[in-house]
């Protein structure tokens, strides 16, 4: 374990060193959600405030986008030849792709985490009170399904071009249809049936239950849900994973 | 000699491309054996093969090792006492020399003060103690080469195999590095190592493989490969007319095997142990030749290779 120690805290160092992974963890979904929020201040009432909507809903966005991240510290040009020396090193191939999602997983939630404490002290948003903790661990299971789902596709694609693009049209259209930028709940039979079939639909209902209603079944089910398949993406990269692609 | 690998009938396929095809070779402890050929050859492939970390459609790799069996069966085994430095700098730009070499060898199971006293030794021995603080990403090329080296060597490694370290670097780079393997030689390290630059072949090597269309075509010394092609010598006149010259009459001259006029000189090509020079210059000017240069070819491996392929090095 002590070289996987070492690869995890190696792949940790090329993530929290890189200044455009900070900017485009904590950045992109803080802006998203103040710029959101102002725009459409009033619109949603005063006990859910478009604060509150957009602060949960980009939150999530920036989890689930945190699967380019994985697929950067895996493929991104500037360590990858690096990385291939680990294809020769006596480890186990579990060693070179796991630390990846681990550290990948790590610096996400570090980063989200901070982005809440951001959002929730200078627009006051709100997550909940006590509930609050349960709102975190559901951000931990989107973590943990978008950076696993990502080193799948990174072992079965192996171009981390081709698995940003596939990633970015997905996390893209599921945010979309899922409403984190606008509900689209009450805009007829076909939107809802649209809706419900995004993941984010889902994680955003949840996330709002256990805030609002202090309902934490349907959490409970999404988060079981997002780690059963974080952990099949894992079983079919163990699967996938060959050296002789990386030389 | 201590044989440390044996390699056999190795083959790699790519779709319908046959990279390597049926290479075998040993090679022997302390050695510094260069595999020599142009690019495409099937030297990274080969060399990729040998690390272990490319599997072979056929053949198989033996190696002291892993007590004389297949690689294979104990690939962690051959693979700690292997050091591999790879054509591409497989180094963390972001990070400091002493950082990269450190993280390397600890992938080897080396910690603590033994840890740091090998990384200690590489960053010397390349050369780059004094910027082992500085990063990498503001090094020349000849340091990211040399840094490449440390990275392979901290550990200690009993078979080195390098591929192609000095592509894209100054003389002085190369130079250092080439000084470098010999005096790992010298420490008992045995080296594979695969060019296409024959001056480094000339300068280093113990035995050469020259390999072609994934096959080997000659192996030897460099002593050994040059002599066996010694039975022909070339020699290069230049003179004035050469268009007009009818080279045939030279064909007349006891020895001569071959004439060409290329680029407004001659070339014959003649058996080596017939003394025919005379004869070929009086021919020349019995013709009304007026000879402006003589010269004779100085036997290299790039004529060698020629010689054996048709084709040069760089081709």
């Amino acid at each position: 374990m002590y070289q996987f120690r070492r690869i995890l805290k190696m792949d940790l160092m090329n993530l929290f060193t890189n200044p455009m992974w900070w900017i485009g963890t904590i950045g992109l979904p803080l802006f998203l959600a103040l710029i959101m929020g102002f725009i459409t201040n009033g619109t949603y009432g005063n006990v859910v405030t478009s604060y509150d909507y957009y602060g949960v809903s980009m939150l999530v966005f920036g989890a689930l986008n945190n699967a380019t991240l994985a697929a950067n510290s895996f493929l991104e040009s500037r360590i990858v030849k690096a990385n291939m020396r680990l294809c020769t090193a006596p480890v186990p191939s579990f060693f070179i792709y796991f630390p990846k999602v681990i550290a990948s997983f790590i610096f996400g939630v570090f980063c989200h985490t901070l982005t809440g404490l951001a959002l929730h002290f200078i627009v006051g948003v709100d997550f909940g009170g006590n509930n609050a903790v349960f709102l975190w661990l559901l951000l931990l299971a989107v973590n943990f399904f978008a950076v696993s789902i990502s080193v799948m596709l990174c072992c079965l694609l192996k171009n981390e071009e081709t698995v940003n693009q596939i990633l970015s049209s997905l996390v893209m259209i599921a945010c979309l249809l899922g409403g984190a930028f606008f509900p689209l709940k009450g805009l007829g039979r076909i939107a809802d049936a649209a809706s419900n079939i995004s993941p984010v639909m889902w994680i955003n209902a949840a996330a709002f239950q256990a805030i609002y209603n202090d309902n934490l079944f349907l959490l409970g089910c999404v988060c079981a849900g997002l780690i059963a398949l974080g952990m099949l993406w894992i079983g079919i990269s163990s699967k996938c994973f060959n050296r002789e692609d990386y030389l | 000699m201590t044989e440390i690998l044996k390699i056999s009938g190795l083959e790699k396929s790519y779709k319908d491309n046959k990279a390597v095809d049926g290479i075998s070779f040993d090679a022997y402890k302390g050695e510094i054996l260069c595999i020599l050929g142009p690019n495409g050859a099937g030297k990274s492939t080969t060399i990729n093969m040998l690390t272990g970390a490319l599997g072979c459609d056929g053949g198989e790799i033996r190696s002291s090792f892993s007590g004389g069996q297949d690689i294979h069966k104990d690939l962690d085994a051959y693979k700690r006492r292997l050091g591999i430095v790879p054509q591409d700098l497989a180094i963390y730009e972001d990070l400091t020399a002493a950082q990269n070499v450190l993280f390397f060898a600890s992938l080897y199971g080396l910690k603590g003060a033994e840890l740091k006293q090998l990384c200690d030794y590489a960053l010397e021995f390349v050369g780059l103690m004094d910027k082992a603080k500085d990063k990498v990403k503001t090094f020349s090329g000849g340091m990211k080469r040399r840094l490449n080296i440390a990275c392979a060597i901290a550990h200690r490694p009993e078979l080195l195999i390098m591929d192609e370290p000095t592509v894209g670097i100054d003389p002085q780079s190369r130079n250092h590095i080439l000084e470098s393997i010999k005096r790992l030689r010298n420490e008992g390290m045995t080296i594979i190592y695969t060019t296409h630059y024959m001056e480094e072949v000339e300068e280093i090597s113990t035995r050469i493989i020259i390999v072609d269309h994934g096959k080997i075509i000659a192996t030897g010394t460099n002593d050994e490969l040059k002599e066996s092609i010694e039975a022909e010598k070339l020699t290069f006149i230049e003179a004035s007319d050469l268009d007009t010259f009818d080279a045939d009459v030279l064909y007349r001259i006891e020895g001569v095997k071959h004439v060409e006029t290329k680029g407004g000189r001659l070339e014959v090509s003649s058996i080596r142990s017939i003394e025919n020079l005379d004869r070929i210059i009086a021919m020349l000017i019995e013709h009304g030749k007026k000879i402006s240069s003589v010269a004779t070819q100085v036997i290299s491996l790039e004529t060698v290779f020629l010689n054996l392929t048709g084709r040069s090095l760089r081709d």
